[in-house]
C-alpha cells in the first residue's frame, strides 16, 4: 500500500515537473516584420515565420519550455505561442509599450514598460497583473538573479539599475551608471552583476551587496553601443552585442578587459546562449540576419537570415 | 541695468544645492531659474526636464523646482537674445547660465567662462547643409537640431513624452530646454559640487551626456554643445550631420568652431 502510494506520488510529481520536448529551435523577433522567425538548431535553416503581431521586441521562454512569450510592443500585449506547433495560443495585456522581459523561475514575467516608466509583474498563465515597480525613465533591460531574489531593471534615460527584491517587489537599491544602461546580466554566484551602457560607450560590474561599481571599461570605438550581455558559462568572458561596431565583443569578466572583436551582422543588439554554452546567437537589425557563434573558438560558423530588424532571440533547448 | 528689462524679463531663480550628491537618503532641494518668455517651447522643455530630473531625483533623495528668488540663484536658464545673454554671463558670473535659443557665432568665439550653449550655432548649421550638399546638390534641405518626427535613438520615445505632457511637439528650443536641464542633473546626481567652477568644470570637461541623439555629448571650450544635427527637407527628416560619405559619421569636429580663437 506504502509502496503504491509512494509511486504515484512521485508519478504525480514527475507528471508536473516533466519539460517539454525540446524542440532545439531559435526564435527570433522581428521588429518591423512584425513576426517570428524559427530557425532550426541543427541545419540552422529557417523552418518558418510566425505572424505574431506588431512590433514584437522581447521574447522568453517558460521554465518548462512549454510557451514561449513575445512583447508586442505596439499592441501593449504579449503573446504566447507554442514552440512544436508554432501555433499562437493567446494574447495577454502587458502594461504599456512592453519592451524586454524576462521569466522568472517560477514561471512569472518581469516586464520593462518603456513609455510608463515602470515594471510590471505578470503571470503568463492567466495574465494577472502581480505587481507594479516605478522605476526610472525608459526602462529597459531585465535581468534576474541565479538564486530568483533579486531582478534588475535599467533605465535608460535615468541611467539607473534598479534592484528590485523579490517577492517583496521593493527597490533595495538604485545605481548610477553610464548613459543609457540597455542590459544587465549577473555572475553565476548572483554575487556581482554586469551592465552596458549603450550611449556611454561602457561596460561595468557592480557588487550587489554594495550597491558599488566595481570595475568599468570603456569599449573605446564611437561606433561601439553596447546592448545585450551574456557570460560564459564558465563565467570567464563576457560577450556584448557592440551595436554598429557590428562586432560582438568578448571581454575577460575579471578584468573586462577585450580579449576579441567578432565580426557579426550590421547593427548587433540581441544575444542569447545554448544551454550547453558551446553557441551564442546575436540578432543583426540592420542587416536582418542571425549570427551564429561557437564560443569555443569565439567565430562565426552561420548567418541565417530573419525578417526585417530582428531584435530578440531565445532558444528552446 | 536688468531694471531696463524687468517687465520682459521672468525672473525664476534658482539656487543649485552644491551639497547635492549620489547618495541616497539625502534630501536635497535644487532650485532652477529661467528668465525669458514662459511661454516658449523652451520653458516648456525646461519645466519637461524638471519632471524628468524628479523621478530620477525619487531615488536620489534630489528634488528639483523653479523658484522666483533671485537671491540664492546658481544657474540660469534664458530664452534672451545674444545682447542679453552677454549681459547676463556679465551680471552673474558665479553662476551657470544655459543659453537655450540664441544662435550666434559671436557668442561662440566670445568664449564666456560661464556660458553653455545648448543650439548649434549659425556655423554649425551651415557646414552640415554645406556637408549635405556634397551629397545632394539639389537638396533644399536646412539643418535643425531636433524633429518632432525623429525616432532614432529613443527620439521617438522623448518626443511621446513631450507631446504628451505639452499637447505641442518639441521643437529645437524646447529640446534645448529639455537637455539642459538633463544635463544638469545628470552632473548633480553623481557628484558633490561644492561651487559653480566645479560644476562647470565638470560639465565642460567631463560631460558624457545622453541627449537622445544616438551620441554621446559633450562641450567644447566655447561653451558649445558638440551634437549632431538633422537634415530636414520639406518638413521631413532627410538626413543626418555628420553627414555619411562626407565625412566620418562620429566626427562631430566637422561642423562649426571647435575651440576658442587664441
Amino acid at each position: 500500500m506504502k509502496l503504491t502510494s509512494a509511486a504515484i506520488l512521485l508519478a504525480a510529481l514527475f507528471s508536473q515537473t516533466v519539460l517539454a520536448q525540446s524542440t532545439g529551435r531559435i526564435f527570433v523577433t522581428n521588429e518591423r516584420s512584425h513576426t517570428v522567425s524559427v530557425i532550426n538548431g541543427t541545419t540552422h535553416q529557417l523552418e518558418a515565420t510566425i505572424e505574431i503581431g506588431e512590433r514584437p521586441r522581447g521574447i522568453g521562454i517558460s521554465p518548462d519550455g512549454s510557451e514561449v512569450y513575445v512583447a508586442i510592443s505596439a499592441e501593449n500585449k504579449i503573446a504566447v505561442f507554442d514552440p512544436t506547433s508554432l501555433k499562437v495560443l493567446r494574447k495577454f495585456d502587458a502594461g504599456d509599450d512592453p519592451e524586454a522581459f524576462a521569466v522568472h523561475p517560477n514561471g512569472n514575467i518581469y516586464i520593462s514598460n518603456e513609455d510608463s516608466a515602470k515594471a510590471t509583474v505578470i503571470n503568463p498563465l492567466n495574465g494577472q497583473v502581480i505587481a507594479e515597480i516605478p522605476v526610472g525613465i525608459e526602462p529597459e533591460g531585465v535581468a534576474i538573479s541565479p538564486d530568483g531574489k533579486r531582478v534588475i531593471i535599467t533605465s535608460e534615460s535615468t541611467n539607473m539599475l534598479h534592484v528590485v527584491a523579490i517577492p517583496e517587489h521593493k527597490i533595495v537599491s538604485n545605481i548610477l551608471v553610464g548613459a543609457r544602461p540597455r542590459a544587465a546580466t549577473f555572475t553565476h554566484d548572483g554575487k556581482f552583476s554586469y551592465a552596458t551602457a549603450e550611449i556611454g560607450g561602457e561596460v561595468i560590474k557592480v557588487d550587489m551587496a554594495t550597491g558599488k561599481i566595481v570595475q568599468r571599461i570603456s569599449l573605446g570605438d564611437d561606433k561601439a553601443k553596447p546592448k545585450d550581455i551574456l557570460l560564459s558559462k564558465d563565467g570567464k568572458s563576457l560577450y556584448v552585442a557592440g551595436g554598429r561596431l557590428n562586432q560582438v565583443m568578448v571581454l575577460n569578466s575579471e578584468s573586462l578587459a577585450l580579449i576579441k572583436g567578432i565580426p557579426v551582422g550590421k547593427r548587433v543588439w540581441g544575444l542569447a546562449m545554448s544551454k550547453d554554452g558551446e553557441r551564442i546567437y546575436s540578432s543583426n537589425g540592420v542587416s536582418s540576419d542571425v549570427s551564429i557563434i561557437n564560443t569555443a573558438n569565439n567565430s562565426v560558423i552561420a548567418t541565417t537570415k530573419v525578417g526585417k530588424f530582428p531584435w530578440g532571440i531565445v532558444i528552446d533547448d | 541695468m536688468l531694471e531696463k528689462y524687468k517687465f520682459n524679463i521672468v525672473a525664476l531663480l534658482i539656487s543649485v544645492t552644491f551639497s547635492a550628491s549620489g547618495t541616497t537618503n539625502q534630501s536635497n532641494e535644487i532650485k532652477l531659474s529661467f528668465i525669458g518668455d514662459k511661454d516658449s517651447h523652451a520653458f516648456m522643455g525646461v519645466r519637461q526636464g524638471i519632471d524628468e530630473a524628479n523621478i530620477q531625483g525619487v531615488f536620489l533623495g534630489q528634488r528639483y523646482s523653479l523658484t522666483t528668488l533671485p537671491n540664492s540663484s546658481s544657474a540660469i536658464f534664458t530664452t534672451m537674445d545674444a545682447k542679453h545673454v552677454t549681459y547676463l554671463s556679465n551680471a552673474y558670473p558665479n553662476k551657470v547660465i544655459f543659453n537655450l535659443t540664441a544662435e550666434d557665432n559671436n557668442l561662440r568665439s566670445e568664449c564666456f567662462a560661464n556660458v553653455l550653449h545648448m543650439l548649434p550655432s549659425k556655423a554649425m548649421k551651415k557646414d552640415a547643409e554645406t556637408q549635405w550638399l556634397k551629397k545632394n546638390s539639389d537638396s533644399s534641405a536646412k539643418a535643425q537640431t531636433w524633429h518632432h518626427s525623429f525616432r532614432k535613438y529613443a527620439a521617438g520615445q522623448l518626443n511621446s513624452r513631450f507631446t504628451n505632457s505639452t499637447n505641442q511637439k518639441m521643437t529645437d528650443t524646447a529640446w534645448a530646454g529639455w537637455a539642459s536641464v538633463k544635463l544638469l542633473s545628470d552632473s548633480i546626481a553623481r557628484n558633490q559640487f561644492n561651487d559653480t567652477t566645479s560644476l562647470l568644470q565638470f560639465i565642460k570637461t567631463e560631460l558624457a551626456f545622453d541627449g537622445q541623439k544616438g551620441m554621446s555629448l559633450n562641450f567644447r571650450d566655447t561653451g558649445q554643445l558638440r551634437q549632431p544635427l538633422l537634415l530636414i527637407d520639406n518638413g521631413k527628416i532627410a538626413g543626418e550631420a555628420p553627414v555619411r560619405g562626407v565625412v566620418n559619421t562620429t566626427n562631430l569636429d566637422s561642423l562649426g568652431l571647435t575651440h576658442c580663437p587664441k
